[in-house]
Formats: C-alpha cells, sequence, structure tokens
C-alpha cells in the first residue's frame, strides 16, 4: 500500500476508517464521520494564543531570587517539557498521517501538531527571559540522562510505528529478505498494533506525564513567584486537556471496532500491554519527581506529595479508557492544581492579560526591579 | 416530588441521588451546572477544564436524564455524564467509584 498525497480512489469518505483504509483526496469538512474531530480542531482553533501576548518579564526577577534547588526544579521541568513538545510538534504528523483516511481526522492531526509547536516556542520565550543564554539549557536536554531515559520511551513508540510503517508501504504484506541478509516479516495486523500502543502512549504522555511538570509550574505561581510562566502553563494546559480528549476518542473508537473490527480484537490483545505502559509512565514520573528534589523541596510540594498526585491522575487517566485503576490513591493531594486547571479561570484575550510586547516579539533585556514598582500582578 | 410533564424546567427541582442516597435537589436558579450544586453540597467530585472537554468530571449514573448547554468534547460512553457541563433534567442516581 503505498501513500500518496491526493488519491485518484473515488472513495466515500464516510466509508473509510480512521486509519489504514484510502489515503485521504480531497480535504472537506461538510460532512464527517466522526464528527467529534471536526469539534475538536474547532475548539483548538478558538483556544489559539501567542507566547508574546503573556509578559514574562517580572519571572526573571523572581528566577534570580529562587535558591539553587528551586531554579533546579523549574529549570529542569522546562528541559522535560521541551523535549516532550519537540517531540509532539513533529510525531503526530510524520508518524500518523501517512495513515489517516478520513479528512476531518488527518486535519485534527496537523491542527493538533501546529499547537504543540506554539508550545515550544513559548519555552523559548520563557527561556530567553530568565538566562542569559539559552543554549545552556537547550543544550542540556540532549545530555541530561534523567531527561534522555524518558525520551526513549516516548519516542520509541512513534518510531517503531514509523518504522514499520516504512516497511509496509516498501515492502506490502509477507516476508522479505533484506539486502543485507536479514529476513522481516511485514504485516498489516503488527503495523495496527504498533498504532494502537502508540496512540495509548501519546495519551499517557499528554495526560499524565505533562502534570507533573504542570504542578511544579502552579506551585511556584501559588508563592506568586514566576508568574508569567505559570499564565503560559495554563495556556498549555488547556491546550494538552483537548489532545488527551482527541486520544482517548480514538483509542475508544478503535476499541470499539466500529471501524475496523481488526481494532477492536487488537485493542482486547494489548490490554495488558496498555496497563503496562501507564504504569510504567507513572514509576517514571514519580522517578522524575525525586529527580527534581533531589536537593531540596518546595513549599507546598514534594516528592511523596507529587508522587501521590501522579498516582491519583494515573487512575483518572485510565479509568477513562476503561482501564482499571492501579493505585490505592483516591484523592486528588493538591486540589488547588485544579483551580489552575479550570479554563473559565484562562485569559487569554489580549486586552485582558498583562501584556508587554504583545504582537511585537521583543524582549526588554534591561527591566529591572524598580520598573516593575508599579506593576501588579 | 410530583413530576409533573408540564413543569418548566426552571420550576423543577430533580433529586440528586448517591450511591442510592437521597442526596439534595437540583435548583437551576441556584447552580449552572450539576458540578456547581455538587460542590456545594460537599460531594466529592474531580474536575479540571469544568467546560465538557477534558472529561476528569466524568461520572457514571445509573439512572435519569441530563441537558447539557453546550455538546461536550470528553469522551464519555454510555450511562455516564460530564456534572461540570449539565443539568440533570430528571431525578438522577450518580455512582462513585
Ligand atoms: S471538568 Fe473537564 S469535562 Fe468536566
Ligand atoms: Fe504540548
Ligand atoms: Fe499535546
Amino acid at each position: 500500500m503505498k501513500y500518496t498525497t491526493f488519491s485518484r480512489e473515488q472513495n466515500d469518505a464516510l466509508k473509510e476508517p480512521m486509519f489504514f483504509g484510502n489515503p485521504v483526496n480531497v480535504s472537506r469538512y461538510d460532512q464527517q464521520k466522526y464528527p467529534i474531530f471536526e469539534q475538536l480542531i474547532e475548539k483548538q482553533l478558538s483556544f489559539f494564543w501567542r507566547p508574546e501576548e503573556v509578559d514574562v518579564s517580572k519571572d526573571r526577577i523572581d528566577y534570580q531570587s529562587l535558591p539553587a534547588h528551586e531554579q533546579h526544579i523549574f529549570i529542569s521541568n522546562l528541559k522535560y517539557q521541551t523535549l516532550l513538545d519537540s517531540i509532539q510538534g513533529r510525531s503526530p504528523n510524520v508518524a500518523l498521517l501517512p495513515l489517516v483516511s478520513i479528512p476531518e481526522l488527518e486535519t485534527w492531526i496537523e491542527t493538533w501538531a501546529f499547537s504543540e509547536t506554539i508550545h515550544s516556542r513559548s519555552y523559548t520565550h520563557i527561556i530567553r527571559n530568565i538566562v542569559k543564554d539559552p543554549s545552556e539549557i537547550f543544550d542540556d536536554i540532549v545530555l541530561n540522562e534523567e531527561i534522555l531515559k524518558r525520551a526513549e520511551d516516548i519516542s520509541g513508540y512513534y518510531d517503531e510505528l514509523i518504522d514499520a510503517t516504512r516497511q509496509y508501504q516498501e515492502f506490502g504484506e509477507g516476508e522479505h529478505t533484506l539486502p543485507s541478509g536479514e529476513t522481516i516479516t511485514v504485516s498489516l495486523r503488527a503495523l495496527k498494533r504498533k498504532l494502537y500502543m502508540c496512540v495509548m502512549s501519546v495519551n499517557v504522555l499528554e495526560a499524565i506525564r505533562f502534570y507533573v511538570s504542570f504542578a511544579c509550574s502552579f506551585a511556584f505561581a501559588e508563592r506568586e513567584l514566576m508568574e508569567g510562566n505559570a499564565k503560559i502553563i495554563r495556556l498549555i494546559a488547556r491546550d494538552e486537556a483537548l489532545h488527551l480528549t482527541s486520544t482517548q476518542h480514538m483509542i475508544n473508537i478503535m476499541a470499539s471496532g466500529e471501524d475496523d473490527p481488526e481494532m477492536a480484537e487488537i485493542a482486547i490483545e494489548c490490554h495488558q500491554d496498555a496497563i503496562e505502559v501507564f504504569r510504567f509512565a507513572a514509576e517514571q514520573e514519580k522517578a522524575w519527581a525525586s529527580y527534581l528534589f533531589k536537593d531540596g523541596s518546595m513549599i507546598g510540594l514534594n516528592e511523596a506529595i507529587l508522587s501521590q498526585y501522579v498516582e491519583y491522575i494515573t487512575n483518572v487517566r485510565m479509568q477513562a479508557i476503561g482501564l482499571p485503576k492501579i493505585f490505592e490513591t483516591s484523592e486528588n493531594p493538591i486540589p488547588w492544581i485544579n483551580t489552575w486547571l479550570a479554563s473559565d479561570s484562562v485569559q487569554v484575550a489580549p486586552q485582558e492579560v498583562e501584556v508587554s510586547s504583545y504582537l511585537v516579539g521583543q524582549i526588554d533585556n534591561s527591566v529591572d526591579v524598580d520598573d516593575l514598582s508599579d506593576f501588579s500582578l | 416530588m410530583t413530576d409533573n410533564p408540564n413543569d418548566k424546567p426552571s420550576t423543577k427541582r430533580p433529586w440528586v441521588f448517591i450511591q442510592g442516597q437521597q442526596a439534595f435537589q437540583f435548583d437551576a436558579q441556584q447552580h449552572d451546572s450539576l458540578l456547581e450544586a455538587m460542590e456545594a453540597h460537599k460531594v466529592p467530585v474531580h474536575f479540571e477544564c469544568r467546560s465538557g472537554y477534558c472529561g476528569a468530571c466524568r461520572t457514571t449514573t445509573l439512572d435519569g436524564d441530563v441537558n447539557y448547554q453546550h455538546q461536550p468534547i470528553a469522551f464519555i460512553r454510555k450511562g455516564e455524564i460530564l456534572p461540570c457541563c449539565c443539568q440533570p433534567t430528571t431525578d438522577i442516581t450518580l455512582v462513585q467509584d
């Protein structure tokens, strides 16, 4: 099955499955097989924001006054988020677009990935403001062992899917001997399995992994520190809630088999593997919490509380897609985080937020405490 | 409570049952959503977005009907509701896990 950017097949897109049918030809949205993806596109577009709309200049002064162990917490989270959004800004496009068969899902994936590039741009906006040389932070992302461990597990599912898709497109189903002498077996079912597990791992990434960093960002802001950053993280969190909802819908449609009966069988086969993806990520995020707090906790948040939050949120997300919860915890140890996650308190309209460089994109490097004395945030 | 089908929704105050216990009457004059009413009556409930797109408030119902002001985006199965963006239109029984 070769991918084509414009299939000549006179197919009815309403009869195509989400994945592995004919490639999409006409991008039309007057009719949808799954209106939910059209609604997600609309919602994501209505959420549009630009990092420059949020004034982060006071954060530099806050950052300089943070004790070293809190600077470590702040910077490490930014590095980890930068990694996650670097992956998310490209991978849904590269891995999923060649397999999609309905226009509303294709465009949702593109819209989704585009919003991730905004997240990445916002980290540059934040980092440029707090340090003289952003390279110090960015360069460490590909060196830092703690971050690399996570990168491998997240990008692994995408990379395997991309590679399996390539083999399927190149050789088709069956046994093949490569020029290297290696024999490979290509099967559509195995490829579908990789897709299912990849979407599962993306759900875990967006529904659990991000929330450890979110918690730290909001914990700073609860103390009126790094509030520019928290405003941005709030906008990111709002987008991520949409993204995790979208993968929950995909998982559900696949598991229901309504669109591809083989996918329903695969979902049953992968039940235990799916649970393990959640368990593994939760353990990894708890280990991350321990790395964050290795030199000391922050007010309102320590390793134990953050780990309990990871367990709580893991349970919530697992139950959302019909998996059993795996932790005893049923209470959210940091209920204040929900105020930050609630959208009715998110202000986005540029006239409502404190704007310094709105649509200018310039960073004023000479701001100091005195300049901010008559500012109230 | 008498169920008169001619009652306007605004004057009807459906009962909310939780785990089989009569918990409170929903009053649309006082609360915009079932979630707000649950909070006011100290019924534990999860939430994040409070706008129907994250799914954190997802709750299982045994019976009863709700009305959504806007079609929510979050994924729910049959028998599940999103209290953050709905109002009960009949007596309703909620299950908590
Ligand atoms: S709180 Fe997000 S859907 Fe109800
Ligand atoms: Fe993101
Ligand atoms: Fe995302």
